[in-house]
């Protein structure tokens, strides 16, 4: 191939490394007003009553917004959420009016004259506690939500969905097992923390058509929850993202954009902003929810798990319309890429009067995978096997079935494991470098399906040219991933022409096509196989058009360096510039007119699990597979740890651009090293106590360790070229893989994270006496 | 709307000129890398901003008469990149390197890091080992105070409103060896959670620490005990002790009181190792 599977230099790098590309932040528009938003102080508390004389008299003021206005509930999956309160606060920092000024600083000004009266309500600060019996309802009208039927929701209590998975039969299974080990992890809340905090404009026009300017993953997920919402049909609402400064998962969902679109239509005509500090980041966009888990594994002579139960809490804090998936997803993964045939295991998702939870890179994988990862290297040392053995004798292989009950026929995760235990040189001892720092080893492995309803669709259109040139459309979001990139060198490969003879724009709703959302790590696979279907429609059309004018039987032509070639005689040829338009005859008439390739797609046959027993034949597209080691030094006389070598391996199918994979799991690698080592979202009664970089550390580029990157490439069938998904897939094994390197090196286990420096030298003295 | 009035007098005496007309409202200006953010978060309020960067004075590092002195304005990285602070204090230039990152250290200057009086400002602790002296500009003149009488409290020094700190000196001392230790949770760009300077000169031992008290302290009693010892493992092992009492540390976010207590004992042992 001459495309697929090179470094092709970013096709957004010049405008990216020159800041001259215009994120939404940067645009002006004329009459722009300025949204600031008053926020609750409190974590759970019923909103008495809301005084804004003050803050409307203030000059400059355009209009003041509270909850009462817009009462209609949003959200992807169970429709919780308001943009405003209403009624009462459920986390502190929850938007309770908005107002919009002629500039931002009036507009603060006016929300600190906004005087709201509260009467606070206990709240529900730990998720273990929030399903007791007698615990405050965070959502009492819960069973009057409209929710997907793939999820479970328990009216009456904080439960927002009880995903169960039962397969085989794991209570016999506990009681014949040759060994039983229980193992407790809890997993905190941590942000995103993408460059570009959240942003958004709104301007309605006279005639009622909307359009939002946004930082956004999902602009057309965007469209229909603000569609719902806010009572405006599609074909009168358009978002556009014009570019994203990454998102993690972040930027999913609606965040900010129903805060401003009241307003917006109040106030034909004029543009209304409102961008985040990072304060806001870190208490009012989306954190990544908390995770208490337990793990029970039976076990016989030989080190095979014949059972599992796992319980799985999730904090999901005050809207959880995103997390009841998470909780799903954790689910359908909760036993590891490991091919285990007793599984019982319930996740639960709820409400707590917390900071929102939403998606964030690997979609509870990482959580469940810190638990799951350490819980196997305890269980080896317990039987006598080493961490590599146990993963050996009981790491999924084709022909195993996963939790759900699916066959699995493709799996490299045994060349994955083979392949960094030589790199770590696993079954090796670390040196000690001196006798105040101790070195160890660890592994860990991940899985991740792509977590999306089953029909989540992508759509692709590409349109040729006169000089042989094309434009690519989509409405896959470039977030840092380079998905502009490789989708325009899928385009590439199939139509025969160099990447930079494609332009491709992304992130308009009234201008390219439909896509679910750039989530999951589904856009190279899904959107990717839209991009080859469209250029594949666009190749017959030229195929069909040089049939005629060649004379040469279709089957015979391919498509060659911006030419249709004849197969058999080179020399007979015509110019995709020259059929761009359609074929011209020499009497000046034409036929076909413009060629314009569509592609859609959506992953084949993917059914609901069963509602009871969560098992089904097939409902995820596909697993990625692969595996991490670590080695670490730990300084036992300050606790503190570092990473020194990370060796990765990840079967992805195929490898669509060395460079750009390569870059992916690097940033992988990094932000799985912060959540270990750094990251903790420190919350007190519902408060962030950390909501800024000050003490909120993620790694620097003084942290990076030495990576061994590498990949196996058995393909996915129903992919472009054989890809799938790695980004998230690629921070799943890092975490646990530092813990275990940890407990090499000390024998210190914290079955928490962040593993900071003071926690491992209070249980290294802990250990000493 | 807030509003701020902003100058940039180009001598010391047009800059006390205007302290002492704005009093109060007034706030020198200068990296700006503690009064912006500050500003930013409400904590402070000026109505009136004397930038103090354009008076050329304030700029230099001089080596003259057996005095080190450093200006006001010197900038944290020329400060830890000047050659004769690297060769001879380069405990100093350790702890001028570790603040902030290469842009904050571009703006901040070490001087504003003494003046901001945060318990953990990290080059604090070096010039307290060093028995630096302030000098301070007034109206009356110039006055110099020892580094260890100026801070009074979390961000508060002896400073008044009509006084500018034109700089910091300390004795060029030939016999002076110094070690920086810098306890953070992150390797780069991070507050301190403990930090300190130990130096060893003819004229004994110099013990220093940062984030453990409400202003950077001086350890004289963890000093007294090792100028009238000799340096053994056993006695190191005493002065850890009697440092780990001296020190008042509080838990906060970063870290326990235990903690910090913790780490002054590790980094006070492994500081007088080095001379062992």
């Amino acid at each position: 191939m001459k495309y697929v599977g090179k470094s092709v230099k970013r096709v957004d790098g010049i405008k990216k490394v020159t800041g001259s590309l215009k994120y939404v932040d940067d645009i002006k528009l004329s009459k722009m007003l300025y949204a600031a938003v008053k926020r609750s102080p409190y974590a759970h508390a019923n909103i008495v009553n809301i005084n804004i004389e003050r803050a409307k008299a203030l000059k400059g003021v355009k209009d003041i917004i509270t909850g009462d206005l817009f009462t209609k509930r949003a959200g992807l999956y169970l429709e919780d959420k308001n943009f405003l309160a209403v009624g009462k606060a459920r986390y502190n920092g929850e938007a309770v009016a908005a107002v919009c000024a002629e500039t931002e600083e009036i507009a603060q000004e006016a929300v600190n004259l906004i005087e709201v009266e509260y009467e606070v309500l206990p709240a529900v600060t730990n998720a273990k506690d929030g399903m007791k019996k007698n615990a405050p309802l965070v959502h009492p009208d819960l069973g009057d939500y409209k929710c997907a039927p793939v999820f479970f929701p328990e009216p009456g209590t904080n439960i927002s969905n009880h995903y169960k998975q039962r397969k085989g039969d794991a209570p016999k299974a506990f009681e014949e097992a040759y060994y039983v080990i229980e193992n407790t992890f809890y997993v905190p809340h941590v942000q995103h923390v993408p460059i570009e905090p959240h942003t958004a404009i709104a301007q309605m026009d006279a005639d009622g058509c909307l359009t939002v300017w946004s930082s956004c993953q999902s602009p057309y997920a965007v469209r229909q929850s603000l569609s719902v919402a806010f009572d405006i049909p599609l074909n009168k609402l358009r978002v556009i993202s014009p570019a994203v400064g990454g998102g993690f998962g972040s930027k999913a969902g609606t965040t900010l954009e129903g805060i401003i679109i009241p307003l917006a239509m109040r106030l034909r005509g004029r543009p209304i902003k409102l961008t985040y500090t990072r304060e806001d980041e870190f208490q009012n966009a989306y954190v990544r929810q908390g995770l208490h888990s337990k793990i029970k594994t039976a076990v016989n002579k030989e080190g095979k798990i014949t059972a599992v139960q796992n319980e799985f809490i999730w904090d999901g804090g005050a809207y959880t319309e995103y997390g009841v998936n998470i909780a799903k997803a954790a689910g359908y993964a909760s036993t590891g890429p490991y091919d285990i045939d007793n599984v019982w295991t319930d996740s639960y998702c709820v409400y707590t009067n917390h900071p929102v939870g939403g998606p964030y890179r690997g979609f509870g994988m990482c959580e469940i995978h810190f638990c799951i990862e350490q819980n196997l290297d305890i269980v080896a040392e317990e039987i006598g096997l080493t961490p590599y053995e146990i993963r050996k004798i009981n790491g999924m292989k084709p022909g195993g079935t996963t939790g759900t009950g699916e066959l699995v026929t493709q799996s490299g995760l045994m060349e994955c494991l083979e392949q960094v235990s030589a790199d770590i040189k696993i079954n090796e001892k670390s040196k000690l470098s001196s006798s105040k720092k101790v070195r160890g080893k660890g592994i860990a492995c991940g899985w991740k399906s792509p977590s999306m309803p089953n029909d989540a669709g992508s759509s692709a259109i590409i349109k040729l040219n006169e000089d042989g040139t094309a434009h690519l459309l989509v409405s896959a979001q470039d977030i840092g991933q380079g998905s502009d990139t490789v989708m325009t060198q899928i385009a590439a490969e199939v139509l025969s022409i160099s990447p930079d003879k494609i332009t491709i724009r992304t992130g308009d709703t009234d201008c390219t096509p439909y896509e679910w959302q750039t989530v999951a790590s589904r856009i190279t696979y899904s959107a990717g196989r839209a991009v080859y279907e469209a250029c594949q429609d666009a190749k017959s059309q030229l195929l069909e058009l040089s049939q005629i004018k060649l004379g040469i039987y279709e089957r015979d032509l391919k498509l060659k360096d911006g030419y249709v070639v004849s197969k058999i005689y080179p020399d007979k040829k015509i110019a995709i510039a020259d059929l761009a338009l359609g074929l011209t005859f020499d009497d000046g008439s034409g036929i076909h007119g413009p060629i314009i390739g569509r592609g859609s797609f959506i992953p084949p046959n993917i059914r609901n699990a069963d509602k009871h027993t969560g098992l089904g034949e097939h409902p995820v597209a596909y697993w990625t597979y692969g595996v991490q080691g670590v080695e670490v030094e730990v300084d036992i006389e300050t606790g503190e740890t570092k990473v020194l070598k990370v060796a990765s391996c990840f079967d992805v199918g195929k490898v669509i651009n060395p460079q750009l994979i390569e870059g992916q799991v690097e940033g992988a690698i990094l932000q799985g090293m912060g959540t270990a080592l750094l990251e903790e979202l420190m919350l007190k009664d519902g408060k962030v106590m950390n909501p800024s970089f000050v003490d909120y550390k993620i790694p620097t580029s003084g942290d990076i360790p030495e990576m061994i990157i590498k990949f196996v490439e058995n393909p996915e069938e129903t992919g472009p070229f054989g890809a799938r998904g790695v980004a998230e897939p690629a921070m799943v094994p890092t975490a646990p893989a530092i813990a275990n390197a940890i407990y090499d090196a000390t024998g210190i286990r914290l079955n928490t994270m962040p593993m900071t420096a003071e926690k491992i030298l209070s249980a290294i003295k802990a250990k000493e006496i | 709307m807030n509003s701020v009035e902003y100058y940039s007098p180009t001598s010391l005496k047009e800059a006390l000129n205007l302290l002492a007309a704005y009093g109060e409202e007034a706030s020198i200006l200068n990296g700006g890398t503690d009064l912006i953010v500050r500003m930013r978060e409400g904590q402070s309020k000026p109505k009136v901003i004397v930038d103090i960067k354009k008076i050329d004075e304030l700029h230099k590092i001089e080596i003259e008469d057996n005095y080190v002195f450093i200006g006001a304005c010197v900038h944290l990285n020329d400060l830890g990149k000047h050659q004769y602070i690297i060769e001879k204090y380069p405990f100093l230039a350790k702890a001028a390197l570790s603040i902030g990152s290469n842009q904050v250290r571009n703006r901040a200057t070490c001087i504003g890091n003494i003046c901001n009086a945060s318990p953990l400002a990290d080059t604090a602790t070096p010039l307290l080992s060093l028995n630096a002296d302030v000098h301070i500009y007034s109206e009356n003149g110039l006055r110099t105070v020892p580094l260890n009488q100026f801070f009074v409290f979390v961000r508060k020094t002896i400073l008044k409103q009509d006084e500018i700190v034109t700089g910091i000196s300390f004795e060029d001392d030939d016999s002076i060896l110094g070690v920086f230790y810098k306890m953070s949770r992150r390797k780069e760009v991070d507050l301190s959670t403990v930090c300190s300077t130990v130096i060893k000169s003819n004229k004994g031992y110099f013990v220093s620490y940062g984030a453990v008290a409400p202003t950077p302290v001086r350890l004289y009693k963890t000093e007294s005990f090792l100028n009238e010892n000799t340096l053994s493992q056993e006695t190191i092992k005493e002065a850890c002790m009697i440092a780990s009492q001296e020190v008042s540390p509080i838990s906060d976010i970063r870290a326990t009181e235990k903690y910090r207590r913790e780490i002054v004992e590790v980094t006070l042992q492994n500081s007088l190792l080095e001379w062992l």
